[in-house]
């Protein structure tokens, strides 16, 4: 087993593997950029390293710090988290050529699966289904405009080294096919370092639902139950749950098969995710496999009671997989929604700032992933995402009521958050009913802008606050129990009775 | 007493005042409340309204109050003088673009003497991975620009400002 392990991230994810990495007794090196020096992950780290200014691109995607800072920690592996590096086979190689173990697949896995072109043709040879569309990444736009030509319109634009969303534009007819290529090369090369893109046919009404497979290094191979993220922003998910209220038992079992299928192909090891697009009559394709742990893992670990950052480490350290596929089991259902600083009453802009106050939720089935603390300034170089709710419940029905009641007492004050916002997504009746596709957050716009039913209410805490707040404070700390005595106190002296 | 609040541009009218052991509101001169058993903590208001009890989560920093209901979250400004705020907000608002978030400022499509239509990007800022392209408030000329590509810029700076 690793002795030492470099976490190459920031914010939660970093800070659940570390969680992982401490429970299997490996030592955890975390790094930070200039402006990450008080960031919610380094108190999580035995050792840490500064390893460039704030841009990412000088510090979570610097490949060559972040390997010198594993060398002079005598690191044994980096585990890349999700973002930044982990999809990058360039990093992977780095690591391979020094020696130190990337937590993920090896660099020409990763090459083949990382790059979603590659790795559609070769899902393909085996027969399993994919959208139409170009065959390699390209620069030439005559070659995009053919394609399109051929697949027909609409087409979505992607990153071949993408996820999240990045890098993604859907184009409905030729005249906007420039416009949106320049913009997604230069999405993608901020978000990846790599600029390759590509096209392909945009599947209409579809349903996002991806598979969680582990396959070790032996060939030992299982699927954990599918994902669905169908809610999504500008493409980049905000809602997952499991089990998927759009697939039955049958379906179910036949797209775990195929994604075992795919990972087998890319002769894929550790944690991965097979992304399907499910359309409206129940039909499948491969959209990509996301060679990382995902956003999103917690509610598999939720629903099966499998450790999958841990299984991770376990599989890249050349451990065996012990788990066999009739042991897993959907147990209850699991919703996740994701905590951004980000104003989605105006378009989704970002939100930087200090946190002004913050009271995290707690209770039975509720686990908070978070990488925030009060006082804290989250900063705008980076991704948005603040914390994960994630909620478990024994049904579905159940789950969505856990996750509304839940979000109402997660308080975060100073800067702009989803909360309010995830809470009318969770309470719509087409998200109740389990009828939504990736398209819901478009068609409910009207329906999900804030009412401010209770704006009275908070005009009147506003004036309370503003005529008796800083009084009453004053009160308080000259007189809190320094004067009287307490209860326990006026009783005397007394002994604990035993037996 | 009375405060004055904006929220989402527009100014409400708060009057309170106290009567015995509670509190009677009147909101924007319409909306009346009997407000009891007020408790008032560093960052949490209770009180009761027609029975119900509230648990409203505050924090006030200088003008402005951040408050947080059954998950979702209101932002009040303090109102200390409408007729000149709303007066030079509006100024801002036909004349420049401004970033909206603290960020990089990634192009500037146009330069100083430039004829833009009402709605032509005029700057696009790049925060969080996120591009937000800023649109022209009008058709104008292009009087004064404010940053470079590549440079750093806060919330609320104006980059662009027209004739």
């Amino acid at each position: 087993m690793f002795k030492k392990v470099l976490i190459a991230n920031r914010g939660e994810i970093a800070i659940r593997v570390a969680k992982a990495c401490k429970e299997l007794e490996i030592s955890t090196v975390g790094i930070y950029s200039t402006i990450d020096k008080k960031s919610l992950h380094l108190r999580f780290m035995d050792e840490i390293v500064w390893i460039g200014d704030s841009p990412a691109i000088s510090s979570y995607l610097n490949i060559d710090a972040i390997i010198k800072a594993a060398k002079q920690t005598k690191c044994d592996a980096i585990h890349p988290g999700y973002g930044f590096l982990a999809e990058n086979e360039l990093f992977a190689k780095a690591c391979e050529d020094d020696g130190i173990t990337f937590v993920g697949p090896n660099s020409n896995t990763l090459n083949l699966v990382a790059d979603k072109v590659a790795s559609r043709n070769t899902v393909k040879k085996v027969g399993v289904p994919i959208i139409p569309g170009m065959h390699m990444t390209s620069t030439d736009i005559s070659l995009f405009k053919k394609a399109a030509q051929d697949v027909g319109y609409p087409v979505m634009i992607k990153a071949s080294m993408g996820g999240g969303g990045k890098g993604m534009r859907v184009v409905h007819n030729e005249k906007d096919l420039g416009k949106s290529i320049a913009i997604s090369q230069r999405e993608a090369l901020s978000s990846f370092g790599d600029d390759s893109i590509y096209l392909e046919k945009y599947i209409e009404q579809p349903r996002h639902i991806e598979f969680q497979v582990l396959r070790d290094k032996y060939g030992n191979c299982i699927h954990l139950f599918e994902r669905e993220c169908s809610i999504q922003r500008r493409h980049q998910k905000i809602i997952e749950e499991t089990p998927s209220p759009a697939l039955n038992d049958k379906l179910r079992i036949e797209m775990g098969e195929v994604a075992k299928k795919v990972i087998e192909a890319s002769d894929y090891t550790t944690a991965g995710t097979v992304e399907f697009l499910l359309d409206k009559n129940k039909k499948f394709y491969f959209l990509e496999v996301n060679a990382r742990i995902q956003v999103e893992h917690p509610i598999t670990e939720m629903v099966t009671g499998i450790d999958l950052v841990r299984q991770q480490i376990l599989i890249a350290a050349g451990e065996k997989l012990t788990i066999k596929q009739d042991q897993i089991k959907q147990n209850g259902h699991a919703i996740e929604t994701r905590i951004y600083a980000e104003d989605p009453d105006n378009n989704f802009v970002p939100s930087p700032g200090k946190i002004l106050y913050l009271s995290e939720p707690q209770g039975p089935g509720i686990r908070v992933d978070s990488g925030i603390y009060q006082d804290w300034n989250v900063p705008p170089h980076y991704d948005p995402i603040l914390s994960k709710l994630i909620i478990w419940a024994e049904n579905r029905d159940l789950c969505i009521k856990r996750t509304k009641e839940t979000l109402k007492n997660y308080v975060i004050l100073g800067i702009k958050t989803n909360i309010g916002y995830l809470k009318r997504i969770i309470k719509s009746p087409s998200f109740c009913r389990g009828n939504y596709d990736t398209h819901f957050i478009d068609e409910h716009e009207e329906k999900l802008l804030p009412k401010q039913e209770k704006l009275d209410f908070a005009l009147i805490a506003g004036a309370l606050n503003k005529s008796l707040g800083i009084s009453i404070r004053r009160k308080e700390y000259g007189s809190q129990y320094s004067q009287k005595t307490t209860p326990w106190q006026e009783i005397g002296k007394w002994e604990v009775c035993g037996q | 007493m009375e405060y004055k609040f904006n929220f989402f541009e527009k100014t409400h009218k708060i009057n309170l005042e106290k009567v015995d052991d509670h509190y009677k509101f009147i909101i924007n001169e319409k909306q009346k409340y009997k407000i009891s058993d007020v408790e008032v903590e560093s960052n949490l208001i209770s009180f009761k309204s027609n029975n119900k009890f509230y648990n409203i989560y505050c924090f006030s920093d200088k003008d402005k109050t951040y408050l947080s209901i059954n998950g979702e979250n209101y932002t009040l400004e303090l109102e200390k003088d409408i007729s000149t705020k709303s007066k030079s907000g509006k100024q801002q608002k036909g004349n420049s673009v401004s970033s909206p978030m603290p960020g990089l400022l990634v192009k500037v499509p146009v330069s100083v003497g430039d004829e833009v239509k009402s709605g032509e990007t005029l700057a696009i800022v790049e925060a969080m991975k996120m591009q937000n392209e800023l649109p022209s408030p009008r058709d104008g000329i292009v009087k004064k620009i404010n940053g470079k590509e590549g440079e750093q810029v806060d919330a609320l700076q104006v980059i662009v400002e027209l004739e």
